[in-house]
Order: structure tokens, then sequence, then C-alpha cells
């Protein structure tokens, strides 16, 4: 195990690009838990008020709600995260680096392996990132009195581990079948940010749609993930808002885990290499 | 000791048989050369003894166990061409083989140094002309000290400075008493440096013997004289001649093994034929190449 982190890190720690996709994303998801407060004061400072309601006050900071919310929103930015697996996988279909791992004494399962755990780690340090930052932010900005309830709802970061480790193993599975790492760069970005939310909202939303079919988009790949952290914000708006983990969802997603790795791993001991 | 051997290895593509019901082995020690046209099933043939191809039928053994990856970090290859990290360094990209084959790093500089790129270990691969790649692939291929070499056309696409250094290299790692599979359409190369091969084409098995073998047979010696018609008629009754033909002005013998250019040179002499040109021709393997492969035309 030890072993094929450590390849995975020799292949890795030099190699630029993965450190500048691992800054951005760092950037991104401590903007975005350093960021919050700083959007409220300007929307305050704009004069903005919801029904006289000072946008500072909203206790989006106060734990345990911060959690969910913060896991929520730094999950746009996994994608960041996908493009390392894509890229690092491109090189080394490329350069015939699995081939020649092969020749030289692993399994096809020992590269599969090292690329779970390779997701694993990213995926961890995704959680620790939204860890440290939500508990930084949430003793600054949060009600003092919210402090009982730190560790209160951290399932949601379980459930935003298990929301990154399955997308990467879905770039995963992506990039080993089309071979092709710039032309999927452009089309996960272009169906994880644009299509698929467009057609999940047509289901989910479009007036005529029968209900039977509402809950289809609940199996699409990217979709399912986003389902196992509730959208948090509408709270503020005084709506009911779910703050648990479905089980259903769960499942689905868990479906997907099975289904990326399992179609890799399919894949790998098909193909000619 | 027998280190590889294969039973009816067959690999089908959809319409086109690569590789067809192959049986060969090779013994410990053998430099063995792999010849054929390009498209003859080589590359296909190495890359299902080392796992990367998987074959349509039939089985191998590597030391004379089922394929394993042990048996492979036993072997040392490399198939048609270098295969690092560009952005990586040497040392870095052979500490990556040296986990994979589980060895420890302390064989990198000894390595590096044997292929003669101790110099530039810590420059990025990209950074490296073809020659020195491929070194580097040798090197990759040396690192763990295994049993078994698999080159597959090492010289590919380099110099002629180059082809002689990798040569020497590859003549070098068989005196360590290596065994040491040669793939190539370089038939110089393969007489070269090979104890023994084998001739593949379109997925068949043509020929598999010794070099030596095969190069016994193409042994002739030139003599010329002024006058062609008296050097004919004195060579006919020399004793060991096997086959006499006439070309541009010289007499082409096919002769015993035992016979020498200087019982001929004396022999000539106490004919009183004035000789100009004596020269005993080692055979090539290229003309036993295209020997065989006529004979199966």
């Amino acid at each position: 195990m030890s072993r094929l982190l450590k390849i995975e890190w020799l292949k890795l720690k030099n190699y630029r690009p993965f450190w500048i996709l691992m800054g951005m994303y760092t950037v991104f998801s401590l903007s975005i838990c350093f960021g919050g407060m700083a959007i409220l004061t300007w929307f305050k400072n704009q004069g903005a008020e919801f029904n006289g309601f000072n946008p500072t006050m909203l206790p989006m900071y106060d734990f345990p709600d911060i959690w969910q919310n913060l896991t929520w929103l730094t999950s746009l930015f996994k994608i960041i995260l996908a493009f390392i697996v894509i890229m690092s996988i491109n090189n080394e279909i490329n350069y015939r680096i699995i081939r020649q791992n092969i020749i030289d004494g692993f399994e096809k399962r020992d590269w599969l392996l090292s690329k779970l755990l390779l997701n694993g780690v990213i995926a961890g340090y995704a959680v620790l990132l939204v860890f440290i930052g939500g508990l930084i932010t949430g003793m600054i900005y949060g009600h003092p009195d919210s402090r009982t309830s730190i560790f209160i709802n951290t399932n949601f970061l379980m459930a935003f581990f298990f929301d990154v480790f399955i997308f990467l193993c879905f770039a995963m599975l992506l990039i080993i079948a089309t071979r092709k790492g710039a032309l999927l760069i452009i089309g996960l970005l272009m169906y994880t940010v644009a299509f698929e939310p467009f057609v999940a909202f047509f289901f989910y939303d479009f007036p005529r749609m029968p209900v039977e079919y509402r809950q289809i988009a609940d199996f699409f790949p990217v979709q399912s993930l986003r389902n196992l952290i509730p959208f948090p914000l509408k709270r503020y708006g005084l709506m009911e808002v779910s703050d648990t983990i479905s089980i259903r969802a769960i499942l689905i997603a868990a479906g997907w885990l099975f289904f990326n790795i399992g179609m890799t791993n399919w894949i790998l001991k098909r193909r000619d290499l | 000791m027998e280190i590889l051997a294969t039973e009816k290895l067959t690999k089908k593509y959809k319409r086109l048989t690569a590789l067809n019901e192959l049986d060969f082995s090779i013994q410990k020690g053998m430099v063995f050369g792999l010849l054929g046209p390009n498209g003859s099933g080589k590359t296909t043939t190495l890359g299902m003894l080392l796992n990367v191809i998987q074959p349509t039928s039939g089985i191998y053994r590597w030391f004379g166990k089922p394929p394993s990856p042990a048996s492979r970090r036993e072997i040392g290859a490399i198939l048609e061409i270098p295969c690092f990290l560009p952005y990586l360094t040497a040392v870095q990209n052979l500490k990556i083989i040296a986990e994979i084959k589980q060895c420890s790093y302390q064989a990198i500089d000894k390595t590096l140094e044997t292929v003669g790129l101790y110099e530039r270990r810590n420059d990025p691969f990209k950074t490296y002309s073809l020659g020195m790649k491929q070194r580097l692939a040798i090197g990759a291929a040396l690192l763990s000290d295994p049993e078994v070499l698999i080159f597959d056309e090492p010289t590919n696409g380099l110099d002629p400075k180059g082809i002689v250094e990798i040569r020497e290299l590859i003549i070098e790692i068989a005196r360590t008493g290596k065994t040491i599979i040669l793939a190539s359409h370089l038939l110089d190369e393969v007489q070269k440096v090979c104890s023994d091969f084998m001739v593949l084409r379109k997925g068949e098995k043509l020929f598999q013997g010794r070099v030596e073998d095969a190069l016994l047979n193409q042994k002739t010696i030139e003599v010329g004289s002024p006058d062609l018609s008296v050097l004919k008629n004195a060579l006919e009754r020399f004793e060991g001649i096997q086959e006499l033909a006439t070309t541009d002005g010289q007499c082409i013998l096919k002769t015993n093994k035992e016979v020498t250019t200087t019982q001929i040179g004396e022999f000539l002499l106490e004919q009183n034929i004035p000789v100009n040109h004596l020269v005993k021709k080692e055979g090539s393997l290229e003309k036993e190449f295209l020997n065989i492969l006529s004979e199966h035309e």
C-alpha cells in the first residue's frame, strides 16, 4: 500500500501542473471558507437588505450548519481535482508508463489500486482543507454559542469525501476509456457545469415533467453526487432544508462508485497496452 | 536450464492473425535473436510474454513457472520505444522503476554509469537525445540485475555511432552470462551479437537454429587470376570444394570446413598460376535470412 502511494508520489512530485492545480484548488477552497463573509459584507456595503435584515447577520458560519454550507459550496470546485487525475493518467497513457509499469512487474490491479489510493489522498486533502477552513471561520464568524456543536453534522465532511472520491473515480474511468486528455478536460467541464445541471434542472423543475420521471436526474453521475449534500442556503430564505444525508443518495452514489471502479478495471483487463 | 517456453501462443485481431501457434524455447545464457520483417509478430510475441498483450490462446512459462509479477521482476525489458515520464530526470524515473521492481536505490548510480548517463542523471528525460533515451531504457532494464533481458529494436532510429554503442553495450551484457532476447530487423546486428535466432513471418515461425550453423553454410572463398579459365580448371582438381562458380572475373568457392585460404594459395602456387585476389568471405545472416524467407514463398 505505502509502496504504491510512494510510486504515485514519485510520479507527481516533480510534475508542475499537479502543484498548480493543487494550489488553485487550495486557494478556491479557502476563499470559499473565508470569502463568504467578505461577500456578505460587500452586499451590506452595497446597501442590500434582506427584508430589512443585515446580511452579515446571516448565521452562515454557525456550527453545525457551517459544515453543510461549506461542503456544498466547495464541492463546486472539485472538478479542478478531477483535472489532476485526468492529466496524470493521460500522461501515463501517452508516455506508455502504464505499459512499462506492467512490464517492470506491476499487475494491472496494482496500477489501479495506486490510482485509487491517490484519489483517496486527494479527496482526503479536500476534506482536510474544508475542515480546517470551517473550524477557523466558524470560530471567527460563527455565533459563540454555536461552538458547543462543532462536531455535530460532521457527517457532511464524510459525504464530501465520498462526493470528491467518487467524482475522481469517474474522471479516472473517463480518461481510461477515452484516452483523450485535452478533449476530456473540456468535455467534463462542459458536462459538469453546464450540460448535466441543465438536464437535471429540466427533469426536476420542468412543469410538465411527469412525476415518475422527476427522479431520473437523481441517477446522473454528477447530480447523484451533488445530492449527497442537500442544498443548504435556502434555509436562510426561511425555507425548510434537509440537513441529513439521504440513504437513497448514498446508495446511488455507492452504485456509481462501484461502476466507476469496476468499469475501469474491466477496460484495463481487456485492453492490450 | 529452460528460461522460457511457449506452447501454441496465438494472437488474433479481428481479421489478422498476428501470431499463429508459436512454439519455441530459450535456454539459459542464450543470446536469442528474434528476426522478421516489419509486422511479422515480433513485438506482439514479446508483448504477450510481458503480459501487456492478452494472448488469444496458448500459454507460456518463464523459468518453468506460469507467468506472474514476480517472474516479470526477474526480467528487464524494453518494448519498442523508451517509456519514461519526460518531466522527470533519469534518477527520478529510475526510482519509480526501482520501487516497482522492489530493488534498492543504490543500483541507480551504478546503472547510470554503465550506460554512460551518470553526468546527465539530473537532467529531465525530455532533454535527452534519442541515443541517450535508448541507453536509459537499457539502464532501466538492467536496474534490478535481472536474469533475462529483452530488447526490442534497441537501435531503432539511432545514428551509426549510437548503433555501435548500443551493440557494444549488449555484447558486454551478454558476456556476463545473462540470457538476452533481441528482436530486430537489422540482421547485421543479430549476427554480431546473437548465439541463436528464430525467424518469424506473418505470425509464423519459419526457422529456429544457431547463428554459427547458419553462417557456416554461407562461408565462401574468392579467388581471382588474370586468366580465369586456367584458374577454374586448376581449382576443379582441388579437393574439398563443394561448389565452384565464376562471377566478375573471380571464382567463388564453397568449400568444406577445413579448407583454408593458405592451402588454396599454396596449391595454386604449385600449379604456377598467378593469383591477384584471395579472400575468405564470412557468411552473412542476411543471405541465410533471405534464403529462409524465399524457401517459404
